[in-house]
């Protein structure tokens, strides 16, 4: 009999490790869309997760901000650690816990506020700029560190909503890089932008990891293999394999893994 | 009762029409109906939709201009010196139609028989002694050219309508007998009643133009009317609101400012009741509420919407205005003379409006998308701040066009004004003091005893003018942004 | 890419999750005051809506109670024929009433003086009401007849509370001293509450006499209204819809139409009274204070609602359903006309219950069109007469009574405002049965 889920171990150094996710079940309803997902994501690293869509990758990414505390009906079950510290635990409030996970959404989700606004709306709530020169300089770092910068910096006044959509994805990556997170969640960021945003988008990832752990879901296996450097293959709502990118592309384990890269599921 | 009888007749020749028509197309095939073009039933329409429609339209139309005519053919024949110094033929025009409505319910009544009534020999004093006596109201005496037109008017008036009922059933009967020549086995009967229904369907739909020509014409003819007799500028300059009651008299003030002010201010309080408390309701509601209490809450909330306003008036009369008296009154700070003030129609109008400035604003907030939520949630901002900083913005648009058709609903509110707000026109700042408002002068205006050709009863057209032309603008305003900002997010 | 020179500063010192910062205390704490503001805002709508109806039902409720005087009384014919023969007939009735109620008290060991003008300020013109009873039936004299005599509204506001034994101020309508009768009265079971037959069925009475105010008729002239608004309003308003949804070609008649109905829609009702006065009343020289006229106006005033609920109902109808019927050969006014609108009905019907509650509710265009300022002393004559005869309309009737000097009549007003908020309860309820058991979700 196959095991369904792997146990995902993979031989680093626990000081690398930045999420801890043991057992964790995600049930909408009575849906269970989550079981018993085990998974050691590392600093400094782009882990991809990939699978058939309605595998659960989203739900489980969302999970390790609690954003699926705004959806009533989802329930999420195990033992989920950020540096170590659980972050399902009571005392945890979501919102610290978003300053330090950031998430990157699937379509571009800007404000109807100035680009400046948007770059600046989390560090004010999070309180991140002593003075007006301080918070210029936090979105002009952001703006840069999202690659948008060139593009945008004459008119900081316009609307979010104005730019073409692969500048509103680096404009939503920079307004989350401006909250200074630990972590960078994103959910299939590219499957709304052309190729030439794509590959922007790409790269610049790929540069984050310099100093962040990114955690991506995508449909795409091609993006899985550029820029990722442990790869997670979900199915049905298990985790069938997890290794470095390289091994899972060239020699999967699972047949299931082995399917779909090949192409005949999903 | 002889529109019901004419109503009944046509119907009658519409229905054997109807079954003549489709017996009549039967029998063209020799009773099998497969060799007829429509179903038997449409040929049957064909006849009974021929001979009602036309006959309608033309009783319709005849109702409409007989009054014109004769009213134009009576006072022709009434000579310049029948006029009083004071007055003008409207006046005179109004006084000839009571007289002509006092002799058709002294008939009635039979105190007077119809042959006198018609009679050139009747004497005007008679008639007049005769028509008081049956209780008919006649203001003065009448005068001899008087009642002469009075006569005229009902005899034109007795023939019109004669006129009009032969000529009716004539054209129902032609109608009729010509929808039954066409019944044969080949005619596309169904062709035609569906043409002939999508005809109806259109005028149908051309009621709202109607409605609206109706009322644009009526404001406009009679506002034009009284700026004949009051001159324009006094009438929206004017600080001043005096008419006087007696109705003839040139001594009124009639300057709409002090009402324009009071229905401003008025509007104003509701509106800071209404907004704050309706905004904060539509966002627990959209965001916070569980299901269960939105399931509850709303409809509770919905229901101040359905009440109908004149228990609001009279909650504000009677409640609210008492309430407010004790606290603010002689006993208590001494702001308030009366029950009755801006205060208290603000504060009710306000209650009324709770409703209905929180579900536009729910469904205004609800058509934020939720990706805009999440993206706020995301860099770890906390739900009051997500919905301040990024819900209401975005919602912004749509927010101010609720707040806009909400202040054209304060503005054309009656019935909480005519019995919360008090009768005195008065520029003031004091919310406590009771002032008048657009709306309460027409219906002041309209339901005393003045004549209508008079200007105090007149100006009530140009107040409605004025109020008509004022909400137009609030809600065309506010249709274009909330259109506006629907566009945006679909 | 291009900004490879990032300046790296320092990381961030190591924050805990488990430990809550002092900002987030401070965001956590308006975040609790903000849903507490959205709170306090639903609790004042409420609070509102409680303090509203507790004031119609605790202002209503008199309304609905009448105090009556229960009295056996036996009038011989030697009598009856000395009373006709004087010259104040009723004075004469009086008296004899008098002094029969003065010998139930004496026999019940009470004793109270009274005199006629202290029963008049109780009962009204008791000696009119006998005359006219003995007139008509001869035959019951010389024999015990219970006469059930309705007291004045000062008495009944005695009785529920309005009138107080210290805030009376002697006037010719009531005496403080003719409350100890009253009292007397109520003590021997003579005076009696009982329930308010003849205000729900009764006609309105003159402004003197706010006890006998009744507000049956108000709801007969509100009843022909709102025939007059379903029999217009209903068809005129789904041929309409038919026409804009299933058939209008998109072009600027159209759009003409459609500016209009959504304008319309919130045109102040009040515009519209003065529409039914110029056109109804001054140019077509319709009766005034007609329910026929009412109607009229009310009519053109709900189409717009009716409209949009009538197309918002079509509109549910899926397309498919269309497609099916045209696809067997069915002309597109057969679509309609045997498969659309039946499926749309219960949609439209609800829509159309709605817009007669709000037309029925409707008061300040029926001020205009002389529905209020006179007496609706009684019931129109016959069916046809119900639509053309003057009338009033519940609405317009509780204004008229709100208007009136005399503070008696503000129980009838907020008795009235009951009646009316029932029969737009049972409306609605009507409506929300007909959504609930037909809707169809496809």
């Amino acid at each position: 009999m196959m095991k369904d889920n792997v146990d995902a171990k993979v031989g680093v150094n626990a000081m690398d490790v930045k999420f801890t996710a043991k057992d964790v079940q995600v049930y909408y309803g009575d849906n269970h869309a989550i079981k018993d997902v085990s998974v050691d994501i590392l600093d400094k690293t782009v882990t991809a997760f990939i699978g058939p869509s309605g595998c659960g990758k989203s739900t489980f990414l969302r999970c390790l901000n609690r954003m699926n505390d705004t959806i009533p009906i989802a329930r999420v079950e195990g033992d989920i650690r950020l540096d170590g510290e659980d972050i399902n635990a009571p005392q945890v409030d979501p919102v610290q816990l978003r300053a330090k996970v950031g998430m990157v959404f699937q379509k571009p989700n800007p404000f109807p506020k100035s680009i400046y606004d948007n770059i600046a709306y989390g560090p004010r709530i999070h309180g991140l700029a002593k003075n007006k020169a301080d918070l210029d300089e936090i979105v002009e770092k952001s703006l840069r560190r999202g690659a948008i910068w060139d593009e945008v910096k004459d008119r900081l006044d316009a609307p979010g909503t104005g730019l073409s959509g692969g500048q509103q994805q680096r404009l939503c990556i920079a307004r989350a890089v401006a909250t200074e997170p630990e972590v960078l969640l994103m959910d299939e960021p590219c499957s709304a932008l052309d190729p030439i945003a794509t590959a922007q988008v790409e790269e610049l990832i790929d540069e984050l990891r310099q100093d962040y752990s990114v955690v991506i879901v995508t449909h795409s296996m091609q993006q899985a293999a550029r820029v990722s450097q442990k790869t997670a293959f979900f199915h049905l709502g298990n985790l069938v394999e997890y290794d470095d990118t390289t091994n899972i592309f060239t020699n999967p384990q699972d047949t299931r893994t082995e399917s779909y890269i090949t192409g005949r599921i999903g | 009762m002889p529109i019901i009888w004419l109503v009944l007749i046509v119907a009658a020749i519409a229905g054997a029409g109807y079954v003549a028509g489709r017996a009549r197309a039967m029998r063209s095939v020799e009773g099998d109906h497969r060799k007829l073009h429509s179903l038997p039933s449409y040929y049957g329409w064909n006849v009974a939709l021929k001979a009602i429609v036309p006959a309608f339209i033309l009783a319709v139309a005849w109702l409409l201009i007989q009054p014109l005519v004769v009213s134009s053919s009576v006072s022709g024949m009434l000579p310049e010196g029948a006029i009083p110094e004071n007055s003008s033929r409207g006046l005179i025009m109004a006084e000839v139609r009571r007289a002509a409505d006092g002799l058709d319910m002294a008939v009635e009544t039979g105190s007077i028989s119809p042959e006198d009534a018609r009679s050139d020999a009747a004497e005007a004093a008679e008639i007049s002694q005769v028509l008081k006596d049956s209780g008919a109201v006649v203001t003065s005496e009448l005068t001899e050219p008087i009642l002469r037109a009075a006569q005229r008017y009902r005899a034109l008036n007795a023939t019109g309508h004669l006129l009009m009922t032969g000529l009716v059933i004539l054209l129902s009967v032609i109608g009729a007998l010509w929808g039954i020549r066409e019944s044969r086995g080949d005619f596309r009967a169904r062709n035609t009643v569906e043409n002939g229904l999508r005809s109806l369907l259109i005028g149908a739909a051309s009621i709202a133009i109607l409605t609206t020509l109706g009322i644009v014409l009526s404001l406009v003819f009679n506002t034009i009317e009284f700026f004949r007799l009051y001159p324009a500028a006094d009438f929206f300059f004017g600080t001043e609101w005096a008419p006087s009651f007696s109705g003839r008299g040139g001594s009124s003030e009639l300057g709409v400012l002090p009402l324009l002010w009071g229905t401003f201010y008025v509007s104003i309080v509701a509106l800071a009741v209404a907004v704050p408390i309706g905004l904060f309701a539509a966002i627990y509601l959209s965001e916070y509420a569980s299901k269960r209490v939105r399931s509850v809450a709303k409809p509770l909330l919905e229901v101040l919407a359905g009440i109908p306003t004149i228990v609001y008036g009279l909650f504000a009369l009677l409640t609210v205005g008492p309430l407010l008296l004790e606290i603010f009154g002689k006993d208590g700070l001494g702001w308030m003379q009366a029950g009755t003030a801006v205060m208290t129609a603000g504060l009710v109008m306000g209650i009324m409006l709770i409703p209905f400035v929180s579900s536009l604003s729910d469904d205004i907030i609800n058509a934020v998308p939720q990706a805009m939520r999440d993206g706020s949630y995301g860099l770890g901002a906390t739900q009051s701040e997500t919905i301040r900083q990024v819900v209401l913005p975005a919602a912004l648009p749509g927010i101010v066009g609720a707040i806009l058709l909400a202040a054209s609903r304060a503005i054309g509110e009656t019935m909480i004004v005519v019995l919360g707000a008090g009768a005195a026109a008065r520029l003031s700042l004091n919310p406590f003091e009771a002032m008048t408002t657009v709306t309460a002068k027409i219906v002041s205006q309209l339901t005393g005893d003045a004549d209508f050709a008079s200007p105090e009863a007149l100006v009530a057209f140009a107040l409605g003018m004025t109020l008509f032309v004022i909400t137009l603008g609030l809600n065309v305003l506010a249709l274009f942004i909330v259109r506006k900002y629907r566009e945006q997010y679909e | 890419m291009t900004d490879t020179s990032i300046p790296k500063d320092a990381p961030r010192a190591k924050t805990s999750i488990h430990q809550i910062d002092a900002l987030t205390k401070k965001r956590n704490a308006a975040e609790k005051r903000f849903k507490a503001y959205g709170m306090a805002a639903i609790g004042i709508g409420l609070f509102f809506l409680i303090v509203l109806f507790t004031s119609i039902i605790r202002s209503g409720a008199p309304a609905f109670t009448r105090t009556v005087l229960e009295v056996d009384f036996t009038l011989t014919q030697a009598q009856y024929e000395e009373a006709e023969g004087q010259l104040f007939k009723t004075a004469a009735y009086s008296d004899f009433f008098i002094a029969e109620l003065e010998e139930t008290l004496t026999a019940d060991g009470m004793s109270v003086e009274f005199d006629a003008d202290t029963i008049e300020r109780i009962l009204g013109k008791v000696g009119g009401t006998l005359r006219e009873y003995y007139r008509a039936n001869e035959d019951k004299l010389g024999e015990p007849v219970t006469f059930s005599l309705a007291t004045s509204s000062r008495v009944d506001g005695y009785f529920n509370g309005r009138v107080t034994r210290d805030g009376l101020e002697d006037s010719r309508f009531l005496m403080a001293a003719d409350l100890d009768l009253v009292d007397a009265l109520e003590e021997a079971g003579i005076i009696t509450s009982e329930f308010n037959w003849p205000f729900i069925t009764g006609a309105d009475s003159g402004v003197d006499n706010p006890g006998g105010a009744g507000i049956g008729a108000s709801v007969v002239g509100s009843f022909f209204m709102m025939l007059v608004v379903l029999a217009l309003a209903l068809p005129i308003g789904v041929a309409a819809s038919i026409y804009l949804e299933e058939f209008a070609p998109q072009n600027r008649f159209t759009d003409l139409i459609e500016v209009n109905i959504s304008n319309l829609a919130a045109v102040p009702s009040i515009v519209f009274g003065i529409l039914g006065l110029a056109v109804f009343i001054q140019f077509m020289h319709l009766p005034q204070s007609a329910p026929l006229v009412g109607g009229l106006v009310l009519t053109l005033m709900t189409l717009p609602t009716i409209i949009i609920s009538t197309r918002a109902a079509l509109k549910a109808v899926p397309p498919s359903i269309r497609e099916a019927a045209l696809g067997i050969g069915a002309s597109r006014m057969q679509t309609v006309f045997h498969h659309v609108l039946p499926l749309a009905m219960p949609g439209i019907l609800t829509g159309t219950i709605i817009g007669l509650a709000q037309a029925l509710g409707e008061t300040a265009p029926l001020l205009l069109i002389g529905m209020v300022g006179f007496v609706a002393r009684g019931y129109p004559d016959g069916f046809l007469q119900g639509f053309v005869e003057p009338n009033s309309a519940m609405p317009a009737q509780i204004y008229t009574w709100a208007a009136r000097a005399d503070s008696a009549f503000y129980d009838k007003a907020w008795g009235g405002i009951i009646i009316l908020l029932i029969f737009l309860m049972f409306m609605n309820i009507l409506a929300v049965i007909l959504r609930r058991r037909f809707e169809r979700r496809w």
